[in-house]
């Protein structure tokens, strides 16, 4: 990682067949995301915000240009090399929680580990996940079945779980497009809280409400980037 | 958390569905299995009459007079064994057993017993049987004088439908099919010759020339028919499963002259493959009926599959590779053919009592626990291939398409 970069794109640009005719959803996308930052991506419906999150997870090819995502240049990767880039780099926080409903809030935060091992930390991996609650402000509910959560309660849990693997990068889909404005507000206090901790977060919204919460904000329309902005609301933290 | 762990929570939460995936697999494993256990339990019971009553011989005349068409039924009247000849033919199969044993082992020859150690048997049961023709009824058939006692062993399959069997001789029982033709029932006078007999029972058909034959006392027969001292025929049963009844054919055919003898253990054989033959289609008509199942079964977890995008999409996004998503698919898989085979067993076990003593008289169902094991490996092995398409379908699902309904 080059000055704290986590994931980089280069000249980015993504072509999908539509009724057999090309249709370009990104183009020549450039873009940079620095540790710690705290990106919310705008623009109107098929501006290519969720295919530009796909991308930045590793989980879209690109038709041309090159991405590096923790240093690490994986638009050649083998499909191997590539899930192993992704499970080390990347989490994903959905509109909806997304939670198993046969798991508790504590094994669905512990569900990644189901398919790697996290990071060597020395912790215990349900000490973990329990604390990681604890930080969501879920530490008494970690019994509950999905069912006995709130749409909020739940959303914190999926961000917990998020949190399990210790990514470099957080992409959240829009993350409150499912909640009432107070708990989306509180969603979003979470996202400050856990941004000024330290962890890097990608978000894309369409409500300019929620990406005031943002460090950075980057309009796109038609598959380019038409602003990137940084939020002088805030200081944007220096973490290198 | 292990992805085991995470594919039972996720059926706990499906009982219902994986209950009725199972008994997709149970009903044709089921079938299978009640199969498998009938023809086990009813090849004991052909192995225990063996056994039991040993391969048999029959000693003929040499026949020079008898009409061809009885002698296509291995019937032969006109010519005869003097019946002060058993005894000779009976130490010459003696002889010709004790020397089979003595090259096969050790033999213990007792007084009226003979066999390897441990195991020892009962003498031979040789019936005598004389054969005439006849005309009863306006029909012409065949009377055979017959040892009662002894050839109730001999034709161990011999039963009485109505009546009861002869027991004096002015006695007779006939063939279910004479009876039907003749309108004969229990408590009819029938001619033999210049004799009045009663009728005291109908045989049980036997799909034989039994069925249109008359049987009476050999006493009687000969008797009636002026033919003392004479037999026509010597069906001879072993009393032991392996006694050498060929090689005593053999000495038989070598030693006394004027009769032939034939060992029948070919047609024992012949009877076993065929047994073994009808077992194997109905197998195969089974299996064909456990092959559609797993169709059901592929269906039903297609299905599923198409319902379960957002789980998978899930399941993805949180790095589950294709074959961490294959595995997921496949415990589920292993738990539904676990449950069908075992559901199976206990249907088939249930089927077979039904099944069983319709196809084999006297039969006794006996259920091991390897048909239990055979069950939930089968149950199991229909139910992996069932799913392995679909498993490897859902792992690859693209995640961006998955992606879409989360």
């Amino acid at each position: 990682m080059v000055n704290g970069t986590i994931a980089d794109l280069r000249e980015v640009s993504k072509i999908y067949p539509m009724g057999g005719l090309p249709v370009s959803a990104l183009n020549k996308v450039s873009m940079s995301i620095k540790r710690a930052e705290y990106i919310a991506i705008m623009g109107p419906s098929g501006s290519g915000k969720s295919t530009l999150l796909n991308i930045l997870g590793g989980v879209d090819q690109t038709s041309h240009g090159e991405v590096l995502l923790g240093g690490v240049k994986i638009d050649n990767l083998s499909e191997k090399a590539l899930l192993s880039a992704r499970r080390k780099t990347v989490s994903y926080i959905f509109q909806e929680a997304r939670l198993l409903s046969s798991l508790t809030a504590l094994e669905n935060v512990m569900l990644p580990l189901a398919f790697y091992s996290s990071k060597e930390s020395g912790v215990k991996p349900k000490d973990r996940a329990l604390a990681l609650l604890a930080k969501v402000g879920l530490a008494k509910r970690a019994s509950h079945l999905p069912h006995q959560l709130s749409g909020g309660e739940a959303q914190r849990v999926s961000i917990a779980r998020a949190l399990m693997n210790d990514p470099l990068l957080v992409l959240a889909d829009e993350p409150t497009g499912n909640l009432d404005s107070k708990t989306g507000e509180e969603i979003m206090d979470l996202f400050r809280t856990l941004n000024n901790e330290g962890l890097t977060i990608v978000m894309v919204t369409h409500d300019p409400q929620k990406a005031s919460h943002a460090r950075r904000v980057i309009r796109l329309k038609d598959g380019e980037i038409m602003e990137d902005v940084t939020n002088h609301k805030f200081s944007i933290c220096e973490t290198t | 958390m292990k992805i085991y762990q995470v594919a039972l929570k996720e059926i706990g939460k499906r009982k219902m569905r994986t209950l009725y995936t199972s008994f997709g697999i149970a009903v044709a494993v089921s079938m299978l299995i009640s199969v498998m256990i009938t023809a086990s339990s009813g090849q004991k019971e052909v192995f225990n009459v063996i056994a039991r009553y040993g391969h048999s011989l029959t000693i003929t005349p040499v026949d020079k007079s008898s009409s061809q068409s009885l002698k296509n039924f291995g019937i032969g009247t006109g010519s005869y064994i003097p019946e002060s000849a058993l005894p000779d033919i009976l130490n010459v199969y003696q002889d010709a057993i004790v020397a089979g044993w003595e090259k096969m082992g050790a033999l213990i020859f007792q007084e009226g017993t003979m066999g390897v150690a441990g195991a020892a048997f009962p003498p031979p049961t040789f019936a005598p049987r004389l054969y005439e023709e006849t005309t009863v009824k306006g029909k012409d058939v065949i009377v055979g004088g017959v040892v009662l006692e002894k050839e109730l062993i001999a034709r161990f399959w011999w039963d009485i439908s109505d009546g009861r069997f002869m027991e004096n001789d002015n006695e007779v029982i006939v063939g279910k099919l004479f009876a039907t033709l003749t309108l004969t029932k229990p408590g009819d006078t029938l001619d033999l010759g210049n004799s009045k007999m009663i009728v005291t029972g109908i045989l049980r058909e036997t799909d034989s020339p039994d069925d249109y034959m008359v049987f009476t006392s050999l006493k009687a027969c000969q008797t009636i028919f002026n033919k003392q001292g004479k037999i026509s025929m010597i069906n001879v049963r072993a009393m032991c499963p392996k006694c050498p009844v060929g090689e005593a054919a053999v000495e038989i055919n070598k030693k006394v002259l004027g009769v032939r003898a034939t060992s029948q253990m070919e047609i024992a054989t012949a009877q076993s493959q065929i047994f073994q033959k009808t077992t194997a289609l109905i197998v195969s008509f089974v299996v064909a009926s456990l092959i559609i199942s797993c169709i059901g079964v592929f269906n039903i977890i297609m299905g599923a599959i198409h319902g379960r995008m957002r789980e998978i999409g899930l399941l993805k996004a949180l790095g589950a590779s294709k074959n961490q998503l294959i595995r997921f698919f496949l415990y589920e898989a292993v738990l539904i053919g676990v449950t069908g085979g075992v559901i199976g067993f206990v249907l088939g076990g249930a089927l077979s009592h039904i099944v069983g003593p319709i196809l084999f008289k006297d039969i006794v169902i006996q259920i091991s626990p390897r048909f239990l094991v055979i069950a939930v490996l089968l149950g199991t092995l229909a139910s992996i291939l069932a799913s392995i398409y679909p498993a490897v379908y859902a792992s690859k699902i693209r995640v961006t398409e998955a992606f879409k309904s989360l």
